[in-house]
């Protein structure tokens, strides 16, 4: 009857050889491949009624292990709810009627209240069992997920005492509620105060990580910032990031990367991102594509870059979204950058990454007006010197340019005031050196090889 | 508000004014207060009968108004067809449970479910309630209030329960299940359960509660002589949204703290003729601090009866227009947030100049992950609108720091957005002139950035000038006053930065 079936060995075995990956695959929703019928013969072993009795006596019994009372306390507390939240999950597996993956989500959100407890209580279950952690932790968020799926396929409607109709908060209530639950996670591992050795603060980047990606899910960017307020107010306690896995770090970083990114701080995120795209396996296709996806708008904005053939070359996708683009930036296509911009939008507000591939469009007029300086050709070279480029341009020849390509789509004529403007623009930007002598309507360029710096010319 | 009696007040029903004191009428807090000591107190306790059944017809009306399909309607003739009245049960009582019914199957979306042709008759739930409670003798409170008994009643119970031990369940629903109101708007009634608690056994105590709880549905078969009596405890313990009884047209706007109460929310009906006064009296005075408080409580009175139809949405878009006009972006975002919700339901109203309102409030909020937001709202069809794309040009202008064309569409702003931009064309106008002065040597004319940055006159231009930086950048040659832009430096720069420091608005998300 009282036989927890291949679990206790693999608790005890994990527990004697100190592991918290092992411990960690004990406590995990899914059966092993080796063992497919574990989390059954899990459940058929005991009744609600006997369920902790079974439990201390299937995990504590015999001389092989031995823990304080309070942490044995605290297993079986973690194992009861483990075994309510496998039942529901059993039960959804049968399909059987009432069955439902909130329920699932709400006994999972027990387990991990009850792992909580049992770091922060009289039990003290030591750090090097902080794997469990992230795994409860990971596999809520999931559950939540699909509990938030399945509660707006019912479509369930609450309310409050608002004054005004509830918005779309609902929809994400179940991730929002295990995003509270893993936030708690966050503090116990942050605010562990046990020396570094045994502390949980080793397990901050993972619950960090964690929260960000859920954060993101629930299109709550915005509280990210509390977590990296939080991280660099103990930094001084933290142990260095070098020390950490480097798959943490690379995580952390892109998520910071991409933090800064949405909030048009270029710089800080091309920092991160550069940090993330060094340190990432090179063989995590997926997370190599996702770092780039932000990195090469925020080479545009920063350095003016694009990207080659050959950084790209193992992306195919990202070599889709940006090459149009790329292109017509650098043939100075601006009808072509339109186009591009408006074929590519969906997919780029989806991604986030319209607005800074906006600004490349002045790249692109860079591009444009340096044709126009080049065609200009050189001034008469006075005797004995070597010829320089005329560096005069009248704003009708930067008008004839801009009207190139647009002639046949019918857009509306542009006014000599415009092509002042977009001159300016360029000139306060940077990108091009020299005034707008407006009652002359000449625009007069640098001289010496710096009218648009960075280009050669 | 007292000192004009307008004239709905004078023909209120006789039953109110009875039962409210004249003095305290106006107001809705002091009445709330009074109504929730009378629940206790045994003289008042008469005047609640009172209320049900002068306030059940509009009720009813206002339910009517809602589109139900033709099953539902024959459904409620039914009801009321003579032959199928019982004796034991009231009009009222029959009325009530029907509400219940049809409320309940609206809220759940379950209109086109329910086969409404073998329904039981609201009249045969009722009877059937009380014969259980007849079959279950008082000492039995415990088997019956048990989830697991079948029965119409107590399967509406039943989900509610069930709702409950959710983590997600809504506010009001714990508030009803625990009878919150009680306990945070009657202090005094809280103590009389603790003492009970303290003499006696724990399991005693639940019983009582659970018979306290009870009596929300089934006080109508214990106590016959008071049928009316019913529906007014069934309100409090009602697990779906306020049915208003209230009939004055204007009402102050207090934040709720509790369940609301009934008799404080305005019915369908008396909402629209409130609007048509609210609309009248902001075109005759245009006092907007007593619109908006009005307009305030509309909404709260929409919100708290769970009306979502065109109406809501009129009622949102003329309050945002309003905040608009009036500059409050604070009231005009709570508005549009809301309005974006209602939009995404296809309830009518007018998305496109909403949405293009929406992109030019967050070029103004600078908030650009919202406006991320914005933009993947907008469709290929929006983008037909006139309104719509002359947002997205204004902000595509303002991305790539094109005055030019940003001033054009300034000055050819349709509906309302033109409110929206002012609050930031001075802001682009500093970000213009600093760009300007740092490409054009050695001087402009100032007709030029007249014309360029949609200034009425040179005048307007010059003191523009003049208050953003200092009075050695113009100078008056030939009959013309020029802008030295050679000298200006980083005068236009600093004034932009300073202008471009993070808006902060009051209710912004």
């Amino acid at each position: 009857m009282t036989s927890l079936g291949s679990l206790a060995p693999a608790f005890k075995n994990a527990y004697l050889n100190g592991s918290g990956p092992e411990l960690a695959a004990v406590l995990t929703p899914i059966a092993p491949s080796e063992d497919p019928g574990r989390l059954r013969s899990f459940y058929n072993f005991s009744t609600a009624e006997y369920l902790s009795k079974d439990l201390s006596y299937g995990l504590f019994h015999g001389k092989s292990l031995k823990l304080p009372k309070a942490e044995q306390a605290a297993w079986v507390d973690i194992f009861a709810a483990y075994w309510e939240a496998i039942g529901e999950i059993l039960r959804c597996e049968d399909r059987i009627p009432g069955a439902s993956v909130i329920a699932v989500f709400n006994a999972w959100k027990k387990v991990a209240n009850a792992l909580i407890r049992g770091y922060s209580g009289p039990a003290g279950i030591p750090a090097w069992t902080l794997p469990c952690l992230y795994t409860v932790g990971k596999y809520m968020r999931t559950f939540a997920i699909n509990a938030d799926l399945e509660a707006a396929s019912q479509g369930s409607a609450g309310f409050g005492f608002q004054d005004d109709i509830a918005a779309d908060v609902e929809k994400n209530a179940n991730l929002e509620e295990a995003a509270r639950v893993i936030n708690r996670m966050f503090t116990l591992c942050l605010s562990d105060r046990a020396p570094l050795e045994e502390s949980r603060k080793w397990g901050i980047y993972n619950m960090t990580n964690l929260l960000f990606k859920t954060y993101f899910k629930i299109n709550s960017v915005g509280l990210t910032k509390n977590l990296l307020r939080a991280i660099s107010a103990s930094s001084a306690d933290l142990p260095p990031p070098e020390v950490f896995p480097k798959s943490q770090i690379v995580t952390f970083e892109y998520y910071v990367g991409v933090i800064h990114f949405l909030d048009e701080n270029y710089t800080e995120a091309e920092e991160h991102l550069t940090y993330a795209w060094k340190m990432c396996h090179r063989d995590a296709t997926k997370n190599r594509e996702l770092i780039l996806t932000y990195l090469i708008p925020c080479h545009l904005v920063t350095t003016h870059t694009l990207p080659t053939k050959e950084l790209l070359a193992p992306f195919p996708r990202l070599e889709k979204l940006f090459r149009p683009l790329s292109n017509c930036i650098r043939k100075g296509d601006l009808v072509g950058f339109d186009q591009a911009m408006s074929d590519g939008e969906a997919e780029f507000v989806k991604r986030r990454i319209y607005l800074p591939l906006e600004r490349g469009r002045d790249i692109a007029l860079r591009n444009l007006f340096r044709k126009v300086f080049l065609a200009g050709g050189f001034d008469e070279p006075k005797e004995g010197q070597s010829p320089v480029r005329r560096t005069r341009v009248h704003v009708n020849e930067f008008a004839a340019a801009l009207r190139v390509g647009t002639s046949t789509s019918g857009r509306s004529r542009i006014d000599i005031d415009e092509v002042e403007c977009l001159l300016s623009n360029l000139i306060y930007k940077g990108l091009m050196k020299g005034y707008i002598a407006r009652d002359r309507g000449i625009i007069v360029l640098s001289k010496g090889g710096s009218a648009f710096p960075g280009t050669g010319v | 508000m007292s000192s004009s009696v307008p004239p709905w007040r004078s023909t209120a029903p006789a039953a109110m004014s009875s039962a409210f004191p004249p003095a305290a009428a106006p107001a809705y807090t002091p009445v709330q207060a009074r109504r929730s000591l009378a629940h206790h107190t045994k003289p008042t306790n008469g005047m609640v009968p009172s209320q049900p059944t002068q306030s059940a017809s509009p009720d009813t009306e206002g339910r009517a108004r809602v589109e139900f399909p033709p099953p539902v309607r024959s459904y409620v003739q039914r009801c009321f067809a003579p032959e199928n009245q019982v004796a034991s049960v009231s009009i009222p009582e029959m009325q009530e449970k029907l509400r219940h019914v049809i409320t309940e199957a609206a809220q759940n979306n379950k209109l086109g479910l329910i086969d409404w042709e073998r329904l039981p008759l609201p009249q045969t739930m009722v009877q059937n309630e009380r014969n259980k409670i007849l079959a279950n003798p008082s000492s039995s409170n415990w088997a019956s209030s048990h989830p697991a008994s079948p029965g119409d009643a107590t399967r509406k119970r039943k989900s509610t329960d069930g709702h409950h031990s959710e983590t997600g369940s809504p506010p009001w629903r714990k508030a009803n299940r625990n009878r919150f109101e009680d306990r945070v708007t009657h202090p005094t009634t809280e103590k009389k359960p603790r003492i009970t608690l303290d003499q006696s056994s724990k399991s005693k105590a639940n019983l009582e509660m659970r018979r306290k709880r009870f009596e929300g549905v089934a006080g109508g078969g214990n106590s016959p002589s008071s049928p009316a009596g019913s529906p007014m405890r069934a309100a409090d313990a009602d697990q779906g949204p306020v049915v208003g009884r209230c009939q004055t047209l204007e009402k102050n706007y207090f934040r709720l703290t509790s369940a609301p109460n009934p008799d404080s929310v305005r019915p369908l009906p008396v909402l629209q003729k409130a609007l048509d006064l609210l609309k009248r009296k902001w075109k005759q005075d245009g006092n907007y601090g007593y619109i908006c408080d009005q307009f305030k409580s509309l909404r709260q009175d929409l919100t708290v009866q769970r009306i979502r139809n065109e109406f809501t949405v009129v009622v949102y878009e003329i309050h945002a227009r309003i905040a608009l006009e009036k500059g409050d972006l604070g009231e005009y975002n709570q508005c549009q947030t809301q309005l974006r919700v209602l939009y995404a339901q296809q309830l009518g109203g007018h998305p496109t100049e909403f949405k293009a309102y929406r992109i030019l409030y967050f070029i103004y909020t600078r908030n650009w992950t919202a406006m991320n937001d914005a933009l993947a709202d907008v469709t290929a069809e929006d983008k037909k609108d006139l309104a719509v794309k002359h947002a997205l040009d204004v902000r595509s202008a303002l991305a790539l720091g094109n005055y030019h064309r940003f001033f054009q569409l300034y000055l050819d702003t349709p509906n309302m957005g033109a409110y929206l931009m002012d609050m930031f064309v001075d802001r682009e106008r500093l970000s213009a002139l600093a760009t300007m002065c740092r490409a054009y040597k050695p001087d402009v004319n100032i007709r030029f950035i007249t014309e360029e940055l949609g200034f009425e006159s040179d005048e307007q231009t010059a003191r523009f000038v003049l208050d953003n930086s200092s009075e050695e950048l113009l100078e008056e040659r030939n009959g013309a006053v020029r802008l030295l832009t050679g000298k200006a430096g980083s005068l236009f720069d600093q004034a932009k930065a300073a202008a471009h420091r993070v808006v902060d608005i009051k209710g912004q998300i």
